[in-house]
């Protein structure tokens, strides 16, 4: 019984939201129904392209986690194109100090999110565009997808890109992307979003996903790196704008399943763009979702728990110098333990192996600086620098 | 009264499943109908099944006693392809059945997880924390992902046996 009732009232819940969206949008969209997908025929499907108006990462976020949460897209197909300040991405499962260079991204003013989906970890900023493809569960086809990018490149530009195995999108043969993909898979929605480099500030996302060793130990996902590639680089006509309004154009000309160019015929049945302003009034419940992808406990807690180990050297007072092995456990970005591993040569009676550094630290936050201040608490003089890994200049790690 | 008939009913499904599944369970006779057609049926093997019920979005469950193992599906981890990381609840958490309870990663996207029964998480499985391919490469036996201790137990009515789950993944709606 109490499941009835709980179905019944996020019915309702979706009727309220989605009615406040039909006032502002006009969109016709029915509230939430538990038969989606299959069920529907391909022509009875319509498409509309959304253009967010906001650059805010939270914002852009949350709108889509809202979409993902509260719409039906049963009978209607959704692309939602959006673009951000810069911005590094994290997937759900990864650990931003792992992944990206913290002090280079305090240091320019670049935000640090963690999103919904999986995949690897992403620079953004105004050169880049951001495309989610909403359907539901049962219609989620990444390929076709990254087909209508492909054909509107094609198109517009005559730029042949393909589509490579690990299906990001390719040109110059396999080696160099112009986007990375990710998605997110529950019921009955499902997403599929990637990013499309345009005009992007390569040094910047260069120095922002510079990958140095910091001795971190974790079985969070990994991104894996690829070259990538603007694509005012291969066209210098291609600019943000024009790509949007050219794959949202493309989106609404191919019919929604099978790949098939439906041309102005079809594109005259669908429901055309439309600008969304993502705030309260339009989207209640917004802003809520916003400070939760904007929150330490989202963009730190939620990293996979990991540890941290590093070398410190520990100078006595008869000037020898001593090696020691520093470990940190870190569970939901907070330091839960500090283990010092001791040279065989201080292996006195009162001293374990792996004595366990009780300090004000265990407990708190886990930062970049953690390390240095057990260092300083324990009275070691020096944290050895560990040697830094290859230039990685630009490369991006993919989605 | 009522307690006592829906825990006849609960025997009964285990009962057919494990003893006369086969012969009984036709395609197109829906899993109720079955089960009053099956009333009177000896129960005394209820409590040695080990059956494995089904979801429509491809999560396991098995009942031992008041505890249920709970996994995914041969069919969803070859759709998913290779798991390349395992969020699963933590133990003590309440969950409820069809509740997002945790996030298997295969390559670039992250599936929700649902809980098939409602109940609080006793354990869950750490090997596959550190070795999601074990989802992959067992997915009902060393691929379990965790185990609950179930508050409404006649939930499993909801839930598809193994043969109903064959046909089921024969239709085009999942």
């Amino acid at each position: 019984m109490s499941f009835v009732i709980k179905n019944g009232a996020a019915a309702a819940r979706s009727v309220r939201l989605v009615g406040n969206l039909i006032n502002v949008c006009g969109s016709s969209v029915r509230c939430a129904s538990t038969q989606s997908g299959n069920d529907i025929s391909e022509d009875a499907i319509r498409k509309s392209v959304y253009i967010s108006q906001s650059t805010d990462i939270f914002t852009n976020l949350a709108l889509e986690d809202w979409f993902y949460r509260n719409y039906d897209f049963a009978d209607n197909h959704i692309l939602l194109l959006w673009r951000n300040e810069p911005c590094v991405v994290v997937g759900r499962h990864q650990n931003p100090w792992l992944e990206s260079n913290m002090a280079a991204i305090d240091e320019n003013g670049i935000s640090l999110a963690r999103r919904n989906s999986g995949g690897g970890t992403v620079y953004h900023d105004m050169g880049n565009l951001n495309l989610s493809f909403f359907t539901p569960r049962q219609r989620y086809n990444r390929r076709y997808n990254l087909d209508v990018i492909c054909r509107a490149l094609y198109r517009q530009w005559g730029i042949k890109a393909n589509v490579n195995k690990r299906e990001d999108v390719v040109v110059d043969g396999e080696f160099k992307q112009v986007s990375g993909s990710a998605a997110k898979l529950g019921r009955p929605n499902a997403y599929h979003h990637c990013t499309l480099l345009v005009n992007v500030n390569k040094p910047n996302l260069s120095l922002a996903l510079e990958k140095k060793e910091k001795g971190i130990t974790t079985n969070a996902t990994e991104s894996v790196r690829s070259f990538v590639k603007n694509l005012t680089d291969i066209n210098m006509h291609i600019h943000p704008d024009n790509l949007l309004s050219a794959i949202g154009w493309e989106y609404l000309r191919t019919r929604a399943v099978t790949l098939e160019d439906g041309g102005q015929d079809l594109v005259q049945q669908q429901k055309g763009f439309q600008m969304i302003n993502p705030t309260e009034d339009w989207f209640p419940g917004i802003t809520m979702l916003r400070d939760e992808f904007a929150s330490w406990e989202w963009t730190f807690g939620k990293t996979p728990k990991f540890s941290v180990t590093q070398q410190l050297e520990l100078s006595t007072i008869h000037g020898e110098v001593h090696e020691l092995t520093l470990t940190l456990d870190i569970e939901n970005g907070i330091v839960e333990e500090i283990k010092m591993s001791l040279p065989t040569s201080l292996k006195v009676a009162n001293f374990r192996e792996d004595a366990s550094v009780v300090t004000s630290l265990k407990g708190s936050r886990y930062s970049e600086d953690t390390v240095n201040r057990v260092a300083k608490a324990i009275g070691c003089k020096k944290v050895r620098q560990l040697p830094q890994s290859m230039n990685m200049s630009n490369m991006a790690a993919s989605q | 009264m009522a307690q006592y008939v829906t825990q006849i009913l609960r025997c009964t499904v285990k009962t057919i499943a494990s003893t006369h599944g086969k012969q009984m369970f036709n395609s197109g006779v829906s899993l109720r109908s079955k089960i009053f057609l099956s009333r009177g049926i000896s129960t005394t093997r209820c409590m040695s099944s080990t059956e494995r019920w089904y979801t429509d979005k491809h999560e396991w469950v098995e009942i031992n006693g008041k505890v249920g193992t709970i996994g995914i599906s041969h069919y969803a981890q070859d759709a998913l392809g290779d798991v390349v990381y395992a969020q699963l609840p933590d133990v003590g958490t309440s969950i409820s059945q069809e509740d997002e309870c945790g996030a298997l990663e295969s390559v670039k996207a992250a599936s929700e997880l649902y809980s098939p029964v409602s109940g609080k998480v006793v354990e869950k499985n750490e090997a596959v924390e550190s070795s999601p391919g074990l989802i992959n490469s067992s997915c009902y036996e060393k691929g379990w992902l965790f185990k609950v201790e179930l508050t409404n137990p006649d939930e499993i009515k909801k839930l598809m046996d193994e043969k109903t789950y064959d046909q089921f993944l024969k239709t085009d709606s999942h």
